[in-house]
């Protein structure tokens, strides 16, 4: 996980993701927010799933199981 | 509310799975007592995208993916991996989370880098490691761990002739999966749950030819003979065990992406475009196994006389360089048709190593796809209907190849795939993958109602 800056949400949008938690499927705001968030970006293409490394150890595997050459 | 339990084994065949089903107690029982039909997979029949095609409904033209590598735009070079965000259609369990169910999913292939849902998720061997954020919510990992101590996506090292510690590592991994399977559906809330189990496909992949008789490379006397077999008992002790946690009213689905049949051999298909007159490098002689990726980057194609190029893997895809798309297209978009028909015609009529024809198929994005989204291949290519490889790497001198150019492979993947449903009143017949989805929802609404 990458390092952490602390950013300030409105109280009202806290007090519902708190009310929700449970539903939420999320153990605290901070969590739910950063997935929220995390999954927004991605299909944006803001945010890439894969580090460069990550894509290339990826990539290696998928050669290793036959799914790639 | 009746729960539905969806257990994916990855790569379960029909025919495999028949035979081996008098030796299954459980499974047999679920088959008897529900149904057991053949599941037409998706073109192509390759986990990636196939699990999600079956979780959305989707063909792989409506999603946009066809295979684990995807062309990200039209340069030569632009090819990325497909993860979770690829797949923008709702799956299943977003559309049972919005009726307010939950779900548990579990190694489900394309939900890495996971998704929040309404429930828990434990992503997929597509995950880089245990280190990164692996599941929804995140602070799950350590429940995981709890649960299944060192967690494995996947067997590691899975190209090998030390075919012992492939079968430990295969089974630590399936045990530690069903460990966590069980621990998750008798501690948290669920209404659906669906869980895959990738081992079928990599004992499928290592041990075909230990088990079946007509593969060219079956020794009867091998040691691991009875690897495949002794595997799926586990399984079927695993799925025992997983049954005995569920309440009894539980539907369960036993399902696959695909199945599995024997590989008698590869075609190398950009050797073969180059020596037909349609791929050009720049370099003379080159290492047997040469990645054709490598000579893009190195600027060793030779855009300007190449007409087509080939990604190998299971399937094989050809992609034509048209002007006007590609950076360097060499083919006059109005000549885009009367060159990929005539190309489709000599590829489907590549023979094997006697001259002999071994049925190859070529398939038609358009014609095979609902809608066409993304940059889809040009052409799928099917050598000898999916029991040759079709080999990407050149510099091997000859088109025919009789091991696989990314080390020991036994299987190839075949068309159908497998669902039991229990209870079920339907008995038999062909299913569609692109069927379940909606049968997971009918279920879900006629509990509802």
């Amino acid at each position: 996980m990458s390092k952490a800056r602390e950013i300030r949400l409105s109280e009202e949008v806290v007090r519902a993701i708190e009310a929700h938690l449970v539903e939420l499927s999320a153990g605290s705001v901070e969590e739910y927010v950063e997935a929220v968030l995390r999954e927004r970006l991605r299909r944006e293409g803001h945010l890439a799933s894969y580090s460069p490394e990550e894509e290339r150890e990826i990539t290696r595997r998928l050669r290793d199981l036959g799914y790639l050459d | 509310m009746r729960k539905l339990a969806l257990i994916g084994l990855d790569c379960a065949d029909p025919v495999l799975l028949a035979e081996l089903l008098p030796g299954l107690p459980t499974l047999r029982e679920l088959a008897a007592s529900g149904s057991f039909a053949r599941l037409r997979s998706v073109d192509p029949p390759i986990t990636i995208p196939a699990w999600m095609c079956m979780m959305t409904g989707k063909d792989p033209g409506e999603l946009g993916v066809y295979g684990f590598r995807n062309r990200k735009d039209t340069s030569y070079a632009g090819l990325g991996v497909a993860s979770s965000a690829s797949f923008s259609a709702p799956a299943v369990w977003d559309l049972l989370g919005e009726r307010g169910l939950r779900s548990i999913l579990i190694g489900v292939p394309g939900t890495y880098p996971p998704k929040p849902v309404k429930g828990i998720l434990v992503s997929c061997f597509l995950a880089p490691s245990t280190e990164v954020a692996f599941t929804y919510p995140a602070t799950l990992r350590e429940k995981v761990k709890a649960l299944a101590g060192e967690y494995l996506f996947d067997a590691r090292e899975f190209r090998t002739e030390d075919k012992a510690r492939l079968v430990e590592e295969v089974v630590a991994m399936t045990k530690r999966r069903f460990a966590l399977v069980r621990g998750l559906v008798s501690t948290e809330p669920w209404d659906f749950l669906a869980a895959v189990e990738i081992g079928p496909d990599r004992m499928h992949h290592a041990f075909f030819a230990h088990h079946d008789p007509r593969h060219p490379k079956h020794d009867p006397a091998s040691p691991f003979r009875d690897a495949l077999r002794e595997y799926y008992q586990l399984l079927d002790q695993e799925i025992a065990a997983l049954l005995s946690d569920l309440p009894s009213r539980t539907r369960v689905l036993v399902v696959s992406d695909h199945g599995v049949q024997r590989l008698e051999g590869g075609i190398a298909l950009n050797e073969w475009l180059i020596r037909a007159g349609y791929l050009a490098l720049k370099a003379d002689s080159l290492e047997p196994g040469t990645r054709l990726g490598d000579l893009v980057r190195e600027g060793l194609v030779d855009w300007s006389r190449t007409i087509a190029w080939g990604e190998g893997g299971y399937y094989g895809r050809i992609f034509l360089n048209v002007a006007g798309r590609e950076p360097e297209g060499a083919i006059p978009s109005s000549e885009y048709e009367i060159v990929r028909t005539k190309l489709a015609r000599e590829l489907a009529a590549i023979p094997d190593e006697e001259g002999r024809p071994i049925g190859t198929r070529v398939l038609f994005p358009e014609e095979i796809y609902r809608e066409v989204r993304g940059i889809a291949p040009d052409l799928l290519v099917y050598f000898g209907d999916l029991r040759f490889r079709s080999i990407g790497t050149v510099g091997w001198g000859r088109i025919h190849l009789r091991e696989n150019d990314t080390g020991p492979d036994d299987a190839n993947h075949a068309p159908y795939g497998i669902l039991i449903d229990y209870p079920s009143e339907q008995k038999g017949g062909d299913r569609s993958i692109l069927e379940v989805k909606d049968l997971i929802l009918a279920h879900f609404d006629k509990e509802a109602s």
